[in-house]
């Protein structure tokens, strides 16, 4: 089983984290599609990677990046949004849309009663991820955004998600049941 | 910060539900400009009733979202590095990323087969359903055999063929009987 | 002898029957194949291919196309039977020849009288193009139509792929068989008009949905002279 990328949407719409496991692709690359998905915001460099590209191009890559990840975001909640309508029209308003696969991925949506939506990518052989899902929410969610006194209640702009409890726990168990 | 493996409940409460039966509930086909051409319920009480404008949006969405989950495919292809794919010259191109093949929600499953032509084959079941991959075939063979032959069907054109109505309803009834 | 050779190899070597005209150089500018050893359908005996299979498929498409074709500029349904059946009439003509020298040389003759030749059509016709006979054989009950016989098939071949729509109801697309089946019969001497007529809707209607009667009306002098040899040929 392998997890490409986790996303979390608040009841605004707005992609509050993002995640991705995948290795960074190649400094030439320009597919939109196969960079990490990073937050705007709280731009981090991947862990094992001190990857510096030359200075004169930093900047301009960097924005690059940022805005093709944030349009990725948005295409993928309009993506996930639409389905769940549809689900919804067709199987009745109790229906919840769980997940698809293409021939390449999979993708994997669970959404709370406070229509928070998180969201998973993962390979195609993967079974279903709802009950991780859900356990992110329960276990890691509310224990370290939630319960957290500093955490603000309206995560604009993703704060207070990137904290270093939550990052570090999902970190670790998604990269347990890999 | 370890996360333990407890079983959520939001699944049991719909385990039983499922498996009262084994049922295709219907079928749609969409033409490759997003247009429904046809659509046919096999069993009353699967999906709700929708008028069929509200079919012809959802075809439409569906058309879209359709091709976003191609694009959203977050493996980078082999050969998606432009420098090495001209330095192979004439290279076999990669299969280009299918978009998305099955959904499933808590009431149905939903499989959906594109033709080479671009036309997408949307078969309803039930969520236990088995064999689809093979009902989808036949259901593609009958088409191609009372649509694609028929003299008086137009291409891209609403299907109305008394032939194709009838063959593939009794072939449905079959599977939903046994 | 049907070795292959390369396609612009002289013909002479091994294939003294091969025309010299057909000599692949042509060919392989027009585009158009043929068989290494030089034999075309042409040259293939009459009475060889007579088990070869065809591809439904393709048959299917063709007619599709056929169909397709007749419609354009057409006045009605009328107009578009009439279209159809001219298209199997010659068809019907060069088959009655074909199957007559197929037959084995004692029975080989036309058809004399009105019931040989509706049991060679039956048959013969039949097992030729569809693989199988007709279902049935039946002349008209109606005694002010003395002229008039049926041959009946429970599914047409033809009609296979073919659904009607619904303003076109009166439509059959066997027209083009009852277009050979005139053709037949005018080969034989036996001047008809033949139409096809849907009768699926009816009784049996939901057995054989395609069920479809080929009515053959004889011209008077085909019945007067029948009436003077008195049926026996």
């Amino acid at each position: 089983m392998v997890v490409y990328s986790f996303y979390i949407f608040d009841r605004h719409t707005e992609c509050i984290y993002s995640k991705s496991w995948l290795p960074p692709p190649s400094v030439s690359s320009h597919d939109p599609l196969t960079n990490p998905p990073t937050h705007p915001q709280h731009q981090q460099p991947p862990p094992h990677q001190p990857q510096q590209p030359p200075q004169s191009t930093t900047t301009t890559t960097l924005t690059l990046t940022q805005k093709q990840s944030s349009d990725n975001a948005k295409l993928l909640f309009g993506t996930v949004f639409s389905l769940r309508n549809m689900v919804r029209k067709l199987g009745g308003p109790d229906d919840a849309f769980i997940s698809y696969r293409t021939a390449q991925y999979k993708l994997h949506y669970y959404e709370t009663a406070s229509s928070l939506r998180f969201v998973m990518l993962t390979d195609v052989s993967t079974l279903s991820m709802r009950n991780v899902l859900h356990q992110i929410y329960i276990n890691l969610w509310v224990e370290y955004v939630v319960k957290n006194p500093l955490s603000p209640v309206e995560h604009k702009g993703g704060e207070g998600v990137r904290n270093e409890l939550f990052e570090l726990g999902l970190d670790q168990f998604v990269r347990g049941l890999m | 910060m370890c996360v333990s493996l407890i079983q959520p409940p939001i699944h049991q409460s719909h385990r039983h539900t499922k498996r009262l039966s084994r049922t295709v509930f219907a079928l749609i086909i969409i033409n490759k400009a997003g247009g429904l051409i046809y659509n046919r319920t096999f069993h009353e009480g699967g999906l709700n009733k929708i008028s069929t404008n509200e079919l012809l949006v959802l075809a439409g969405t569906f058309h879209g979202v359709h091709a976003i989950t191609a694009r959203l495919n977050p493996i980078p292809t082999p050969g998606a590095n432009r420098n090495s794919a001209s330095s192979a010259g004439t290279m076999m191109r990669p299969e280009p990323p299918s978009g998305l093949e099955v959904l499933e929600s808590e009431n149905f499953r939903l499989q959906c087969f594109t033709t080479l032509t671009g036309i997408k084959f949307l078969l309803f079941t039930d969520t236990t359903q088995t064999n689809v991959d093979l009902t989808m075939r036949r259901v593609y063979e009958m088409y191609t055999d009372y649509v694609m032959k028929n003299p008086f069907y137009q291409l891209e054109m609403p299907v109305r063929c008394d032939m194709f109505d009838r063959k593939l309803l009794s072939y449905i009834r079959e599977i939903n009987n046994r | 002898m049907s070795q292959p050779r390369p396609p612009n190899a002289p013909s002479a070597s091994g294939n003294p029957s091969a025309p010299p005209q057909k000599e692949p150089s042509s060919s392989h500018t027009t585009g158009l194949r043929y068989p290494s050893n030089g034999k075309t359908i042409y040259h293939r005996h009459l009475s060889r291919s007579k088990t070869a299979e065809l591809s439904q498929a393709s048959f299917a498409y063709l007619f599709s196309e056929m169909v397709t074709y007749a419609q354009r500029r057409v006045t009605g349904i009328q107009d578009l039977e009439k279209r159809l059946n001219t298209q199997g009439h010659p068809l019907g003509l060069k088959l009655l020849d074909l199957l007559l020298i197929r037959e084995p040389p004692r029975s080989q003759s036309r058809p004399l009288n009105i019931i040989t030749l509706l049991h060679f059509i039956k048959i013969n016709l039949w097992q030729h193009l569809f693989g199988r006979q007709a279902d049935r054989l039946e002349k008209s009950s109606d005694p002010d139509a003395p002229d008039e016989y049926m041959i009946i098939d429970n599914e047409p071949l033809v009609n296979a792929y073919v659904s009607v729509p619904k303003e076109m109801s009166q439509l059959n697309c066997a027209a083009f068989v009852a277009g050979i089946i005139e053709g037949v019969c005018d080969g034989a001497v036996f001047p008809a008009r033949v139409t096809a007529h849907s009768v699926g809707s009816k009784e049996e209607g939901e057995m054989w949905p395609g069920k479809t009667v080929f009515l053959v009306k004889f011209q008077p002098e085909v019945l007067e002279r029948e009436a003077l040899i008195g049926g026996k040929g």
